[in-house]
């Protein structure tokens, strides 16, 4: 139940969002993010849009290398 | 080399002091054996399988809770999946079902809801479990039956908080895998007061190259043996979390004891619906009366959660208990620490 799915928003109305995750289309609450628009990734978790996504996990994980691990 | 290769080297070749770092979300323990991470770890390196799997500790009174609502008042149970086959006292949701009861597997709370309006000769139920995660989608539902004007929708609750668990396990491993959905919610406040108390982790994502770079700078940082806090799952999580998703749940819910399985009661690590909702909390709607749960078998689910034990050390596991004949809850959702062992390898 807790599996978080990564999609990207279609589209946007009425606080409701539909997005595709890997093909599959569905809708979402997007009651929880402002400013959300067609395009950007989402984090989904139990029917709503949790978190924008805002970068891939390489560049995320080379930041964080380069910080820490050298 | 590449940058991955860099993280999983030094978790393969860490000669630190012994590091035992707990995966506190479920998710966490089943990508790390599905990536296969346990087998390159260096021995100085242990997993823990922890409490964060909300099916898990959910305790046998709240099942016995649903079964009530189910076969006593007629309520259609609406919930995740999970949750069906969880034994309580005398029985399951599925064994409800078998005598009867309606029991409805949806895949989010306003799904619920949209049942509920869909259904309005029937009182439906939602199974309100889960961590922070969940919670702000469990209080929109009750948003959305209220501007519908549905009076046949209801929660019962069972909602938790992780601060408390963290304190409570905290002697239980030198650092703590955070889970990354939780905390992109909250926000990284919470592991910076841990830190200050002493208590380590790294927020994580849940792609291998992200479980490696997090075990590896966790690894690394507790070689240098102060507390310490990263955040490694920085294109989720923000330091300020949800400031809207902790409103709402903030506007219809409020703290409150809850007991969780194998664990105990750990105080204010619950949230219930406010007084002013009590007509969408089931608890009160329909008058349930107090049900003491009774944990009845051999099945050490408690000692496995708290990370005293692995699943291969508790008695049932593999044989009175697997995943077509679950004993306990470890084994009976998908995201329990008995599930992953018995489907990746319980000699790890």
């Amino acid at each position: 139940m807790c599996v978080g799915l990564s999609a990207k928003v279609i589209s946007v109305k009425d606080g409701v969002a539909i997005v595709d995750a890997s093909g599959a289309k569905r809708e979402v609450s997007a009651e929880l993010l402002d400013d959300l628009e067609p395009g950007e990734y989402v984090m989904v978790h139990a029917g709503a849009a949790i978190a924008k996504i805002t970068d891939d996990d390489k560049n995320e994980t080379d930041k964080l290398k380069e910080e820490y691990l050298k | 080399m590449s940058e991955a290769f860099d993280a999983r080297t030094y978790l393969e070749n860490y000669d630190g002091p012994d590091f035992r770092i707990m995966e506190v979300c479920g998710t966490h323990t089943h990508e790390i054996f599905r990536q296969g991470i346990r087998r390159i770890l260096s021995p100085k390196i242990k997993l823990i399988s922890g409490p964060g799997c909300p099916v898990c500790v959910t305790p046998v009174s709240f099942i016995d809770e649903a079964v009530y609502l189910a076969l006593e008042k007629g309520c259609t149970i609406t919930t995740f999946g999970d949750l069906v086959r969880v034994p309580g006292t005398k029985m399951s949701l599925a064994g409800a079902r078998a005598k009867g009861a309606s029991i409805k597997v949806v895949y989010s709370p306003s799904d619920a809801v949209k049942y509920a309006g869909a259904h309005k000769d029937e009182q439906v139920v939602f199974l309100s479990v889960g961590f922070e995660t969940t919670t702000p989608s469990d209080v929109i539902a009750v948003k959305t039956a209220m501007r519908e004007g549905l009076t046949n929708f209801s929660l019962l609750t069972a909602n938790k908080t992780m601060p408390g668990a963290y304190e409570a396990m905290g002697k239980s491993c030198d650092a703590f895998l955070y889970p990354g959905h939780v905390h992109c919610i909250t926000g990284t406040q919470i592991c910076k007061d841990m830190c200050e108390k002493g208590i380590s982790g790294v927020i994580a994502g849940f792609t291998g190259d992200e479980l490696l770079t997090a075990l590896a700078i966790a690894a690394k940082k507790h070689a240098e043996g102060k507390p310490f806090f990263v955040n490694c799952y920085p294109r989720v999580v923000t330091d300020e979390g949800s400031p809207a998703a902790v409103a709402i749940v903030d506007k219809f819910m409020q703290p409150c004891d809850a007991e969780w399985r194998g664990i105990g009661t750990i105080p204010m690590s619950g949230m219930e619906l406010r007084d002013e909702y009590a007509a969408y909390d089931a608890r009160k709607k329909f008058e349930i009366p107090d049900l003491k749960g009774e944990y009845k078998t051999a099945c050490r689910c408690g000692d496995v959660l708290q990370g005293k034990i692995l699943p291969k050390e508790c008695p049932l596991f593999g044989k009175a208990c697997n995943p077509d004949h679950p004993v306990g809850a470890c084994m009976v959702s998908s995201e329990g620490a008995c599930s992953a062992f018995f489907m990746y390898g319980g000699d790890l």
